[in-house]
């Protein structure tokens, strides 16, 4: 069945996926028991299985039977309640609120994530000052060292219902701690990102250099103010699964020839010294531009686009024109780019423009200016404030669209993301997914809502038996997901949807995505740039700049 | 395009109000502001003159920026906190130097900010402080008697920066005339900080174009000034 095709059923071979899903029951027996490795090639590590459920059925939404858990337990706190120290408490200056282990607030979140040092000096903490949690980021330090000792690396711990995920990164620790229905892999995977939001301030490379010179160095100091944009990043999990979740960038919804003409523009407004140019709405892309020297070896990652963009959602950027460094973690983690931030005639529409000049700022001024110059020709500003203008929610002035517009009764919401893009556009992964409307408004239903796409996820991606369609009835909806070469589809539907109807449902969703594709994904993102004699810069020479070089 | 004519910097610790003071004279208001990334740039009309402002961050990881952003600056804005002795101190430690790069002639203002918190006592500054992370815990050992900072050792670094520059203290406004206490919240002396300074950077401005293009000559014929700063304020 192809992404538009008039068949309504499945295939034959997702037949079988369909009832494996169905009776889940039968497999339910041994899923407590189950003790595998996951093969990892970069580090063979072990995987410290307490009730490893891996291959957890689907169906099985409710918590497992736990029989070999209770070894486990979650007592990582609980020596750690009774001698929390005060230590520290008289000068406990950040995070605010709470953070004492014994704490029931603290204690009752979802999920912690927390960064430390090699050394066990404490760097974030989602919830709480990390002060008080020191004694708690000891007992992970021995952790993770008691396991090294025999030569290997502790990856996760599975403890009742909570999951330990540890990440080792060059001198950093991190560490999440859940009762999310999230997967380790999936874990893993914010992990990752809060380490490249963390790399993007500092480069790796003066990580790695700091702490070789002072191991017991207090990185936050140098991170400080730097929490906000990774609480950020970390809610937006929650609220928001979708580009992490996907690994993709959301799009503004946007009439094809204007994006073009808006590209075209781009491409046309350079500088020396001018690497990238991106244009976004509310954390949303509307289009970028590469520059063919600079980047044509090694093209943007996505997962950088996505730093950017979150980046540049920060309230910090919100008044003035903004220069700073930045790195982007996936294309070189030891240097800097300079970033000119700026919205663009006080619209939330924002102009980032990266330059491996570290003085470039008044170059990237005027080219803003030639930007802004040629949009007003084009009249853009007024589409994309028109389509910014659409959110329900006054507070958000990120662009949406309501589900209505499928016209497919029944269908809540979805995450659509293609597969099926043109050869040279591979690099940059999308997707499209409406807003979250009732009864997705509070946020309780709405982390519901992503627990359950983060489930759906991550059975479909289950590296020991990937499916490709679930259909799955929940408490108080139906979702289906469906993977195939050409898209990635996760539908919420009504709770009180049939089989049938679902499949209806997810037909006409597809034939509206197809119709409307070139609205929702840039299909034909613009090509090179190539501004005037460009300097032959890197952004490794940058590196010694926006640096902190020493304690 | 506007060509800025001046450029005056806003430099000091993180936290000690930059952001907020700006904020106040551009948009006349006070909101809680988030921490700066790197540098915003805001461009003020005074007279028939375009004044570039440089709003900094304050962290430590944007420090490599600090001379970039301070390079031909007309005038530098040095701002701590009267209730952290520290942030004082760290213009001293940590920012002067950063300041190498700006114009011979430059204009230096010390500016110590929310004097609101001293006035209200100890108890409410005391409380501020959990919302101010990083200050390394200036003052925080004893809340009850807070130190603060007085006006006179604001002016005393006045003269330890000129003595640095190696600039006559009578070719600079007195000390008294650049060294301000302000509140971003209640407004106080705002407009007198952000007003006296324009008056004074719009004649620099003057002699600046009368004295031709300064800027590429006053670049590579540049020459950092000896560094004094150990033994010299003993």
């Amino acid at each position: 069945m192809e992404a538009g095709g008039d068949t309504a059923a499945p295939a034959p071979e997702d037949a079988e996926d369909l009832e494996d899903t169905r009776f889940p029951s039968e497999e339910a027996g041994n899923g407590g028991g189950v003790h595998e490795d996951l093969p990892d090639p970069r580090d063979g590590g072990l995987e410290e299985t307490g009730s490893e459920t891996k291959d957890q059925p689907l169906g099985m939404l409710s918590p497992l039977p736990q029989s070999e858990a209770s070894s486990y337990t979650c007592g990582l706190w609980d020596p750690a309640a009774s001698e929390n120290s005060p230590t520290g408490d008289s000068e406990s200056d950040s995070g605010g609120q709470g953070g004492d282990p014994s704490d029931e607030d603290w204690r009752s979140k979802r999920k912690h994530v927390f960064v430390l040092s090699e050394a066990g000096k404490p760097i974030y903490s989602r919830y709480g000052s990390v002060e008080a949690l020191s004694t708690t980021m000891g007992v992970m330090t021995a952790l993770v060292s008691f396991v090294q000792s025999a030569g290997d690396a502790i990856r996760a711990i599975y403890a009742e219902d909570h999951k330990l995920v540890f990440l080792q990164q060059g001198p950093l620790l991190l560490v999440a701690v859940s009762r999310t229905p999230q997967s380790a892999a999936q874990l893993r995977r914010e992990l990752l990102a809060v380490h490249a939001q963390i790399v993007s301030t500092l480069t790796r490379a003066s990580v790695a250099r700091i702490f070789a010179r002072k191991q017991n160095y207090d990185l936050r100091r140098l991170l400080a103010g730097s929490e906000r944009t990774l609480d950020r990043l970390l809610d937006s999990v929650e609220w928001d699964p979708g580009a992490l979740l996907l690994g993709a960038v959301r799009c503004v919804p946007l009439a094809r020839p204007l994006r073009e003409a808006l590209g075209v523009l781009l491409r046309r407004c350079t500088a020396p010294g001018l690497a990238l140019s991106v244009l976004a709405v509310g954390g949303q892309l509307v289009t970028a531009a590469q520059e063919r020297t600079v980047l044509a070896e090694c093209r943007l990652d996505p997962a950088d686009l996505q730093l950017l963009l979150n980046w540049v959602g920060a309230p910090a950027f919100a008044a003035g024109e903004a220069w700073a460094p930045v790195c982007l973690p996936r294309f070189n983690p030891d240097g800097f780019f300079y970033a000119y931030v700026a919205r663009l005639n006080t619209m939330p529409v924002c102009l980032l423009l990266l330059s491996t000049d570290p003085e470039a700022f008044h170059d990237m001024a005027t080219c803003r200016r030639l930007v802004e110059d040629g949009m007003h020709t084009l009249g853009a500003m007024r589409a994309l404030g028109e389509a910014a203008g659409f959110s329900n929610v006054p507070s958000a002035s990120a662009p949406a669209y309501s589900v209505q517009a499928v016209g497919a009764p029944g269908l809540r919401h979805f995450l659509y993301k293609p597969l099926d893009i043109p050869e040279h556009h591979r690099q940059l992964p999308q997707f499209t997914s409406p807003e979250l409307e009732a009864p997705y408004s509070r946020e309780e239903e709405r982390q519901r809502l992503s627990d359950l796409y983060h489930r759906l996820h991550a059975r479909l991606h289950s590296t020991s038996r990937p499916l490709r369609l679930i259909y799955h009835v929940a408490e108080k909806e139906t979702l289906l997901a469906w993977v195939t070469s050409k898209f990635e589809l996760y539908t919420c539907l009504s709770p009180l949807v049939t089989k049938a109807g679902a499949i209806l449902v997810v037909t006409k969703l597809l034939r509206w995505v197809k119709k409307e594709e070139d609205r929702l994904f840039i299909r034909y993102p613009p090509k090179y740039s190539t501004p005037p004699a460009a300097p032959a810069a890197s952004a490794d020479q940058a590196s010694h700049n926006g640096l902190f070089t020493g304690p | 395009m506007k060509k800025p004519d001046g450029k005056i910097v806003l430099l000091g610790d993180m936290n000690v109000g930059k952001t907020s003071l700006l904020q106040r004279y551009m948009e006349r208001r006070f909101s809680d502001t988030v921490s700066t990334v790197g540098g915003a740039f805001y461009l003020k009309q005074w007279r028939s003159y375009n004044i570039s402002i440089w709003d900094t961050a304050g962290r430590e990881q944007f420090h490599g920026l600090g001379s970039m952003y301070c390079r031909g600056a007309t005038a530098i804005i040095l701002t701590y906190d009267v209730n952290h002795p520290q942030s004082l101190v760290e213009l001293e430690d940590r920012f002067l130097s950063l300041t190498d790069t700006a114009s011979t002639d430059c204009l230096f203002a010390i500016v110590g900010n929310k004097v609101d918190l001293r006035e209200n006592g100890a108890a409410e500054s005391q409380e501020k402080e959990g919302c101010s992370p990083g200050l390394a815990g200036a003052g925080c050992a004893s809340p009850k008697v807070p130190k603060q900072v007085q006006l006179e050792d604001a002016v005393a670094l006045y003269k330890k920066i000129l003595k640095y520059k190696m600039l006559d203290e009578k070719d600079m406004p007195a000390a008294e005339q650049m060294c301000f206490e302000t509140s971003a919240k209640s407004g106080h002396n705002v407009d007198l900080l952000f007003e006296t300074l324009f008056d004074m950077v719009v004649p620099m401005i003057l002699r600046q174009r009368a004295q031709g293009p300064p800027q590429t000559v006053d670049i590579s014929n540049y020459k950092p000034p000896k560094r004094t700063k150990s033994g010299c304020c003993a």
